[in-house]
């Protein structure tokens, strides 16, 4: 009896702290859905109208751009940001896992801390690097500087995936013929897919709902998703049901992500622990 | 391949893992590395590997210095404790890896893997992930994939730490028939002396980073140079008691707090002062009649024997008695030495001193 009423009180708890979310997801629903709301928050009736962006142009100030840019931008940018990440990281976790060298504690507790600096705060430093190297105003530039972002705390996670290898592994193949990019390569790679996986989402995530960096390295002609929505809440009639649509949309492509590979996800080691 | 380390040292920090290490092992030959965990036997393996540089000394493969050389290029095959197979490729493929990597025709890589597969009796389990392989089979895989590329030297960590002991009894055999069978010089590390004492041709016997003896498993049995290999092999271990050796006119007498006897033997050369007394279970009897007093402390029955733990004064004892012969404890019994088998050892240095007729 006694486990029940702890049952219950748990599942009470839970529901108290999930309301306000769960308010905002089912009002967010109703709006990118309702056609025409009563008292402002009731739909009378569902439709697809809000979708209209979906074949329609976007007014954009004077101009018109669609959709399908703004998601096509969107994706290259968090694309570009999620494999920079990989790379670098599953490069440097396998270095930090395996080889000894000096500095290497240094180096990552320095990775921990760059991983506290604010994004931006680097702003300015960035912008004037991007523009010196000609990058500035261009998708792989600014998600070139985004990336570098998510590096400290994604090396960190590819370490955790490598660490969970035994030296064992390693120690055969290189007797069986390996070089240690080989090893790197053809053994521990296919052996951390998980861990692909999850730095590559870690990357392309926090491009993906990136705005600061896109508002200020990317103004112009390039439109992402976020800054697409950010213009559309600076008019002076706000379309309440249009915007929930086109979040929707914003939304999607992450969640489909985490339903996909939410299994890879949940093998993440956290600082120290163990994947694989 | 012959193999030779000259004065290997490696140290982690402080630590001296390995030191001074001279070790000669021949074309062909089974050699095992033996001592307690932390004695340098695996460190001994993996420089040998190219894993560790040494600190200082050489590791030559048929005199060539090989130190600098990394492990791909130093034509080894190597099964771990762990067998550390590949978990994503099935068992086919980790045999053909290093096949692979040194760019092996196809139709080559096939046959070298049938003929393995034949030899460890594997033939059915080449589609299978090392997953759903019990320990044995890995062990054979790993085996295949150690051998797959004809190495000159094999190095076996540990191989039969994991198999439970019935598989362990039928492996030792196994492999050894099979390292004869195929000649392949082996380098073996354990740290259980009946492996090694039974598979190997000669053993090395190592602690704390330093050889103590090398040699087959009678001599390091009958004639250990030292206190440690002393204690270190055989079970029950040999027993010991501290004594003092005394040369009177008539040959050599030894002292203890419960016996003073003229020794049989000699002692060469000559030599007095304070000494450890080793002498094994086996050579002690039991008797009725003369000898020193003991007391029965536990009598373990053992089927082909019993074991008995006896207590003399202060010092406790180990000996053998027929398996009929069951004392309560605290019987009071008389323990005969076989004075001829006795190993006598300088207390101070732990060496054995020569003795015998």
């Amino acid at each position: 009896m006694k486990e029940r009423w702890d049952r219950v009180l748990c599942y009470a708890l839970l529901a108290i702290i999930a309301a306000p979310f769960l308010t905002m997801y089912v009002g967010f629903f109703l709006r990118a859905f309702g056609e025409r709301m009563y008292l402002g928050i009731l739909p009378k009736e569902f439709g697809f109208s809000n979708f209209r962006f979906l074949w329609e142009p976007i007014a954009w100030g004077l101009e018109q751009t669609t959709v399908w840019a703004a998601l096509g931008n969107t994706l290259a940018f968090a694309i570009t940001s999620g494999l920079v990440v990989t790379c670098i990281c599953m490069l440097a976790g396998y270095a930090l896992s395996r080889i000894e060298f000096r500095g290497k504690n240094f180096f990552l507790v320095l990775q921990l801390f760059l991983h506290a600096v604010p994004g931006q705060v680097l702003l300015i430093a960035v912008f004037f690097l991007l523009f010196y190297v000609k990058l500035l105003h261009k998708v792989p530039g600014v998600a070139l500087a985004r990336a570098s972002l998510e590096i400290p705390l994604g090396i960190w996670m590819a370490k955790g995936f490598f660490d969970g290898i035994p030296w064992d592994v390693e120690r055969s193949a290189m007797v069986d013929g390996c070089t240690r990019f080989q090893v790197w390569y053809r053994i521990f790679l296919p052996l951390v897919k998980p861990g692909i996986a999850a730095v590559f989402i870690w990357g392309f995530l926090f491009a993906w709902h990136d705005f600061i960096y896109a508002y200020t390295l990317l103004p112009g002609r390039v439109k992402l998703l976020s800054t697409l929505i950010q213009s559309l809440v600076a008019t002076e009639v706000i379309d309440y049901g249009y915007l929930a649509a086109l979040s929707l949309l914003y939304m999607l492509p992450p969640l489909l992500l985490f339903v996909f590979l939410q299994r890879a996800l949940l093998r993440v080691p956290v600082f120290g622990g163990k994947g694989v | 391949m012959q193999v030779t380390l000259n004065q290997l040292s490696k140290h982690f920090g402080p630590v001296k893992a390995v030191d001074a290490l001279s070790l000669e092992i021949a074309e062909g030959e089974f050699m095992a590395l033996l001592g307690p965990s932390g004695c340098g036997k695996t460190t001994t393996l993996l420089t040998v590997a190219g894993f560790y540089k040494p600190t200082s000394g050489e590791v030559r493969f048929d005199g060539r210095v090989v130190n600098e050389l990394p492990p791909r290029k130093r034509n080894i095959g190597m099964v771990f404790q762990s067998y550390a197979l590949y978990p994503h490729m099935d068992a086919f493929a980790n045999i053909e890896f290093p096949l692979k990597l040194q760019k092996v025709p196809k139709a080559q890589r096939v046959q070298r893997i049938r003929e393995l597969a034949e030899l460890l009796q594997i033939s059915e389990l080449l589609d299978r992930k090392p997953g759903q392989l019990s320990g044995g089979q890995q062990q054979r895989v790993a085996l295949a994939r150690a051998l797959a590329k004809r190495p000159g030297l094999l190095l076996l960590d540990e191989p039969l730490s994991n198999l439970d002991a019935k598989l362990r009894i039928s492996m030792r055999a196994e492999l050894k028939s099979l390292q004869k069978e195929l000649g392949i010089t082996t380098v073996f590390v354990t740290h259980d002396q009946v492996e090694a004492m039974t598979m190997a041709d000669r053993i090395a016997v190592l602690n704390q980073g330093k050889l103590q003896q090398v040699g087959g498993t009678n001599e390091l049995y009958y004639s250990p140079q030292n206190l440690f290999v002393a204690g270190f092999i055989g079970t029950p271990p040999m027993n010991m008691f501290e004594a003092l050796l005394e040369v009177r006119e008539e040959g050599a007498w030894l002292k203890s707090e419960f016996l003073e006897v003229r020794l049989p033997g000699r002692i060469s050369p000559p030599q007095a002062g304070p000494v450890v007394v080793g002498i094994r279970p086996e050579d002690l009897t039991v008797t009725q009649g003369e000898g020193v007093p003991a007391e029965v402390y536990v009598a373990e029955p053992m089927g082909r024997d019993t074991l008995l733990t006896l207590r003399v004064g202060k010092a406790v004892f180990k000996a053998f008695a027929p398996p009929d012969f069951l004392p309560e404890p605290g019987t009071e019994v008389n323990l005969g030495f076989r004075w001829e088998k006795l190993h006598l050892f300088d207390r101070e240095t732990g060496r054995r001193l020569q003795y015998g007729n």
